[in-house]
């Protein structure tokens, strides 16, 4: 028997489910302020900025100048391309190892909650732990490099091929790779666990090889949540700085890299520069953000649900 | 680690940048008001009881103990000052916000007593006339200081006479392994001939890192074959030839460097590590002990050294200065002072305290005093300070400075 003053009766009745405007807006509130607040003020202030707004004198000392330094600069090209290839390089080998891990994993261990920990387990790290991770490792006087010469593979640091600070971004793209794994497999996860095996089952009866059954069922199935999180990769990648800044090299630089130099240069006049690529970057990841939202919608159109 | 001015330096060049830019637009600029400056007497007999507010940076526990306990017990004993350190970021907040006190014409009571400032910092100061002296000559300690060494004498090119007092120095040293090297090069002339006959076996961190931008001033330096000419005045078009003549000796150099010059560490604590790991002969640092230091902290084996160039390496002092309109000048000078006494500056350059570099010369100090000195405990790897003060280099200008990391990056990085 419950008694009135320990009773468990739930904060919203069940009469209550429909929420007005109102509501939702004051329920919404404190969080889109912080957006609000936080990004949206940051992207104002970042536009002032790059528009090279001087405090004394007003609006009237807004130029586009620095943004055109920063389009017509010779390296601005050379920056996009490199960054736009260690991205989009990470994110196609993230993503076609993580739908191999994630059918594998989903028909060996099923529901077992211990897999999805492990999985949960690299998600924690920060980027940061592993690119210097991967620094002690893959470096020319790194440990296996020194395992190496300890076991008589190779002659010395100078003949371990160059796999951080080279010039292909080797160190860069493994750090993200295996950073993103993880989490693209824990997106399809979700997704394959729900579909279950009516569909491959009927499949089967309907005399589809494997390879039918895979590209016919499973992949138009998983493909919303797989785009969805290979563009939330893409865009982490592309606007990350530490990575790059510790494997990548000093010339050319990714435009997060080149953003911060130019930030954080001696010179105050660079500075406008430095946000104006950050602007270019925040440009870059909003297209992003939004297709991979309307691919969301597309999906939510064939009910399928992620 | 601790990095007493360079790190504030590179922080306080950001600063003077915006705060030009700031007084362009806020005013016209404000001339120096000279006053008059106490004697030693007035400051000792006006000092008992007042309280000295210190704004410095206080990013170092080991600066802040010796602030908050040697240095404020013994200024409460011997003088009656009490010593409160107001710890802050970056003193170039403190710099902007009197240029605000200045412009609003608060010319006494400020709560600003004593900085702690080198480079920019005080050649901003100067130049908007926001410091109380020249008072460095009044105090006795002054007595054991070479106001002819150009380290000391010019902070960044700007002449000192007595504005800011000095504290202690950095230099420049170089950093190389006597397992491996018996001999090194003991010249910047020597280097670069070792360079070429070694390939592959040094690199320096990227400019506008700070280490990495004082090795292509030794560069500058070797090449323009001469030191004080750019301490007064230069011609732009002598400094255009000069720099050029240094990207030229730089770009010959690249393919000699640490992975044929395609890359360069990003941080001096990369360029250690690769030290530390054999893939390069040689580092540098631009903290005397900081070599010793990595030998006690494991990073280092051993058998490292340092060593200074037989013309000199760049050195830099760190001082301190009293603003216009500080509230307790007297005590300011005094404590100013007692930071220079010989008992001050050794427990300072105790390594266990701080092992910051006096900012005395060892050749004015009395034969006791130099003894102490020369018996303190430096790790196996520092050079003693009458080694380091007989070669020691001014800084130049920081115009130069920018001017070289900013050709380094057009004509040596991306011309290649």
């Amino acid at each position: 028997m419950l008694h009135p003053g320990t009773s468990s009766t739930p904060a919203v009745r069940p009469t209550g489910r429909t929420t007005t405007a109102g509501t939702l807006c004051l329920l919404l509130g404190p969080a889109l302020a912080v957006v609000l607040v936080l990004f949206a003020g940051g992207l104002v202030l970042g536009m002032l900025q790059a528009g090279g707004y001087v405090p004394g004198r007003g609006l009237s000392s807004l130029t586009v100048e620095h943004v055109g330094n920063v389009l017509l600069d010779s390296e601005l090209l050379r920056s996009f391309g490199l960054t736009f290839y260690i991205s989009a390089t990470s994110t196609l080998i993230a993503c076609l190892v993580s739908v191999l891990l994630a059918m594998a994993l989903v028909r060996l261990a099923g529901r077992s909650r211990t897999i999805y920990f492990l999985l949960q387990l690299p998600l924690t790290v920060p980027h940061l732990v592993i690119a210097i991770s991967v620094l002690l490792l893959l470096s020319p006087s790194g440990l296996i490099a020194r395992l190496g010469v300890t076991v008589g593979l190779i002659d010395g640091a100078s003949s371990f091929p160059l796999l951080v600070n080279d010039p292909l971004g080797i160190g860069i793209l493994a750090v993200y790779v295996w950073k993103e794994i993880p989490f693209i497999t824990f997106m399809l996860l979700a997704v394959l666990k729900n579909m279950g095996t009516e569909l491959l089952e009927a499949g089967a009866t309907l005399k589809a090889t494997r390879r039918q059954r895979f590209f016919h069922i499973t992949l138009p199935i998983i493909a919303p949540a797989l785009g969805a999180s290979g563009l939330i990769v893409f865009a982490f990648t592309f606007g990350a700085f530490e990575v790059p800044y510790l494997l990548g090299r000093t010339h050319p630089l990714l435009l997060p890299v080149w953003a911060y130099r130019n930030y954080s240069d001696i010179d105050l006049l660079s500075r406008p520069e430095g946000i104006a690529i950050g602007l270019l970057i925040t440009v870059i990841i909003i297209v992003s953000i939004v297709l991979s939202h309307l691919l969301l919608g597309f999906a939510r159109k064939r009910g399928i649900t992620v | 680690m601790i990095r007493p001015g360079f790190a504030r330096t590179s922080f306080s060049r950001k600063l003077h940048v915006f705060l030009s830019v700031f007084l362009i637009f806020a005013g016209p600029v404000v001339p120096v008001v000279t006053g008059q400056v106490l004697s030693w007497d007035e400051a000792v007999s006006g000092a008992r009881g007042q309280t000295v507010d210190w704004y410095m940076w206080g990013g170092s526990p080991a600066v802040n103990a010796y602030v908050n306990g040697y240095l404020a017990d013994e200024v409460k004993r011997r003088y009656d000052i009490t010593l409160r350190q107001v710890p802050v970021k970056d003193i170039a907040e403190v710099v902007s916000k009197l240029v605000v006190e200045k412009q609003a014409g608060k010319d006494d009571g400020g709560s600003v007593d004593l900085m702690w400032i080198n480079g920019e910092n005080f050649r901003t100061c100067l130049r908007y006339g926001l410091l109380y002296g020249p008072f460095a000559d009044v105090l006795p300690n002054q007595r054991y200081v070479d106001w002819t060494n150009p380290t000391v004498k010019n902070d960044f090119g700007t002449p000192v006479e007595g504005m800011e007092s000095p504290w202690g120095s950095a230099q420049m040293v170089m950093v190389y392994d006597r397992a491996r090297i018996a001999e090194p090069p003991r010249s910047v002339g020597a280097l670069l001939e070792w360079i070429q006959a070694h390939p592959g076996r040094f690199s320096y961190p990227a400019p506008p890192d700070f280490t990495g931008s004082v090795f292509i001033r030794h560069i500058f330096y070797h090449v323009a074959g001469s030191v004080d000419r750019w301490q007064g005045d230069y011609t732009q078009a002598e400094l255009e030839q000069a720099a050029e003549k240094t990207y030229l000796v730089l770009r010959e150099l690249q393919p000699a460097l640490w992975r044929g010059g395609s890359t360069y560490p990003e941080s001096p604590v990369r360029m250690d590590t690769l030290f530390a790991d054999g893939e390069l002969d040689f580092s540098f640092s631009y903290h005397q002990g900081d070599a010793s230091r990595k030998i006690l902290d494991g990073l280092f084996p051993d058998t490292v050294r340092t060593y200074v160039f037989d013309e000199g390496t760049i050195a830099n002092t760190h001082f301190v200065a009293i603003p216009y309109n500080a509230a307790d000048k007297a005590a300011a000078m005094v404590v100013a002072d007692f930071l220079l006494s010989p008992e001050a500056q050794l427990e300072k350059a105790k390594p266990g305290v701080w092992g910051d570099f006096p900012a005395l010369s060892q050749q004015k100090l009395p034969p006791q005093w130099q003894q102490r000195f020369a018996d303190l405990p430096r790790g196996p790897a520092t050079l003693d300070d009458v080694e380091l003060q007989s070669h020691q280099l001014p800084e130049p200008p920081s115009e130069i400075l920018i001017h070289l990391e900013q050709g380094w990056e057009q004509q040596v990085l991306k011309n290649r």
